[in-house]
């Protein structure tokens, strides 16, 4: 019998089926009486900091073995357990003589229904959040954890109407071959544990699952998103050479986290890195980043009151200079707009901030916020390879300016006597205007880098976050791919290096048009990178 | 008395992980700390209470009363107004 849902985590699994003994611990009593109110309350608060203590233990294991997105949900779970709003509320229940172990599910029941009354896919999953750590809770006062998770021995496929973060992370390692659940959505915690430890998952299913809940058998595929209960000799077969396959594939990835891709024909395509922060630097090299082709300097300027002194963006651009070594890193000048508060910053209310004064637009009108950044630019390249790239360049005259405020600068910082590096410029092309002005444009550029993710939405005229306009939401568009073959051409000609930093330069689908169009450079995130090299190699 | 009105910064709005950070900031006040929004005001050290309160993009007021209530105001405006990155 097969079941389709929702293909939360990719991969295949076929294995016997568990289907842990959980759901809502029962209260044992329901009431107590006036002369136990005190010790109860004591009661209370102490199943409070036990459960607290589990979550942030588990937290900080998460922590420390790198997975900084699932710390996250149990420090929210941390912060649940220990909330002033339950503890007053359940506080009262008790003081009317119900019994901690019933008043705390009533009080998480309260939340939830409130939560996912709002409607929303995000407030659902909290719903779920805010059940998992009062369940916790009552268990511990009845003196029950639920075990059921802890005492899986046999890989297996786990199926269960929904699964807590603090159920998957009980789970003994390797003994969960797949998980698959009734209710859930791609943002559920359990589709982000599952993807995090890549383990397949198929979520969503619906009420559905109670039919296949008796299986002995399980065949899950995560990608596709459907399970079948009780597959046939030969499913059963299929399923494992695919997961055969997957894995073999993983390792033969591996392979390719450190040569450096050339097609066929023997044309050398840079693969690199789009880096958020210098922190991501390290990770970056061990994918296998031949450099930076996007290093985006937002980060220094958001989360806080101030603009950041040029000392502390020399410091981070040094770092990032000094990983990477004689490999190059490009700098992207700040890319905000009206989308965003800028510290110090008067940016106004603008209907269109994507179509605002924002990206070097904003930088060549606001001279305290440009020259600290290239003057730090200019400084850290003494460090290593620093090239800087300008965004959101619509005309030529953008980019005289800019390489103009960059000379000055240099001027400045060496009357000073400071030491400066060599740093080339270059353009971030993501504006149709700026394609098709690209040969203007390489006349005064050292290099290009296709902003595939704007000049897609800017080209087809379709915002990037509306899920109505998927269709047109992919480079692989006859005008966006025509913009792309002129700003190559253009840099061809030139005799200058043409990147892609878009989400298109790590689609393995993309590659082969991108290298095929005359691109020099791809930059992606980090673990996309050895899959790349892979679909250049096989070019 | 302090008070700071400010815009919802997080893509997913008040929830999760940046709640939790939020919270752990306004426990650090001494002062009593609430956010408005429209007609609702909650304990802005309760993570259940500002969970799902506002979204991004949304007008919120923060609003402190206590020996450290400006600071706490200047903090957490600033701290709910961050993007997640």
């Amino acid at each position: 019998m097969k079941l389709t849902g929702i293909g939360a985590s990719e991969g295949v699994a076929v294995g016997p089926a568990f289907v842990p003994a959980t759901g809502r611990p029962e209260p044992e009593r329901d009431r107590i009486t006036e002369d136990e109110v005190e010790r109860e309350l004591q009661r209370f608060r102490e199943a409070v900091e036990t459960v607290a203590g589990n979550l942030s233990g588990t937290a900080d294991r998460l922590r420390t073995s790198g997975s900084e997105e699932e710390a996250g949900i149990f420090e929210f779970h941390v912060e649940m357990a220990e909330d002033p709003e339950l503890a007053s509320a359940v506080e009262e229940r008790v003081g009317n003589l119900e019994s901690p172990e019933a008043a705390v599910l009533a009080v998480g029941e309260e939340f939830a229904a409130e939560y996912a009354a709002m409607d929303d896919e995000y407030m659902a999953a909290r719903a779920d959040d805010v059940r998992d750590v009062t369940g916790q809770i009552s268990a511990q006062l009845m003196g029950r954890g639920i075990s059921a998770f802890e005492a899986l021995r046999t890989p297996s496929v786990v199926l269960s109407q929904s699964l807590a973060p603090s159920d998957t992370a009980r789970i003994q390692k390797g003994m969960a071959l797949g998980f698959v659940t009734a209710e859930g959505s791609k943002t559920s915690h359990v589709s982000i544990m599952a993807r995090s430890m890549g383990i397949p998952a198929v979520v969503g299913v619906g009420p559905e699952l109670e039919r296949v809940l008796g299986a002995q058998t399980v065949a899950v595929d995560g990608g596709e998103g459907y399970v079948i209960a009780d597959p046939n000799a030969d499913t059963v077969a299929e399923f494992e050479r695919m997961s055969g396959a997957l894995a073999e594939e993983r390792v033969a990835l591996d392979e390719y986290r450190h040569v450096e891709a050339s097609t066929r024909e023997g044309r050398r395509i840079e693969v690199a890195a789009n880096l958020g922060s210098a922190s991501e630097a390290d990770d970056a090299l061990k994918w296998g980043a031949e450099g930076v082709g996007l290093f985006r300097t937002e980060f220094l300027f958001m989360e806080r009151d101030d603009l950041p002194s040029e000392d502390e963006q020399y410091e981070a651009y040094s770092a990032v200079a000094r990983a990477f070594g004689k490999k190059p890193v490009i700098i992207r000048t700040l890319d905000v707009g009206g989308d965003k508060d800028l510290p110090g910053v008067e940016q106004g209310t603008e209907e269109n901030p994507f179509l605002g004064w924002r990206g070097i637009r904003m930088s060549l009108d606001t001279p305290e916020l440009f020259e600290p950044q290239l003057r730090a630019i200019l400084r850290a390249a003494v460090h290593g390879n620093l090239k800087v790239m300008f965004p959101m360049v619509a005309d030529i005259g953008e980019l005289e300016a800019a390489k103009a405020i960059l000379q000055e600068c240099r001027r400045e910082l060496e009357s000073e006597g400071m030491a400066v590096g060599e740093v080339e410029t270059g353009v971030m092309i993501e504006t149709p205007a700026a394609a098709v002005c690209a040969g203007e444009l390489a006349e005064q550029s050292a290099f290009f880098s296709i902003g595939t993710n704007d000049l897609v939405q800017y080209t087809l005229a379709a915002d990037r976050g509306n899920e109505r306009l998927r269709r047109l939401q992919s480079a692989d568009h006859p005008a966006v791919l025509a913009l792309i073959r002129r700003t190559c051409e253009a840099a061809s000609a030139a005799g200058i290096q043409v990147g892609v930093c878009g989400e298109a330069a790590g689609e393995p689908e993309m590659i082969p048009r991108l290298v095929e169009l005359g691109v020099t450079e791809l930059s992606m995130p980090a673990p996309q990178i050895p899959r790349a090299k892979m679909v250049i190699s096989e070019l | 008395m302090a008070e700071r009105e400010t815009t919802v910064g997080p893509e997913e709005g008040i929830h999760g992980r940046p709640a939790a950070r939020f919270v752990k900031a306004a426990k650090g006040f001494s002062s009593q700390v609430v956010i408005v929004k429209g007609d609702r005001e909650v304990n802005a050290k309760s993570v259940l209470k500002i969970t799902g309160l506002a979204r991004k993009g949304d007008k919120v007021t923060i609003r402190a009363e206590g020996e450290d209530a400006e600071q706490a105001v200047e903090t957490l405006a600033e701290l709910i107004a961050a993007d997640e990155h």
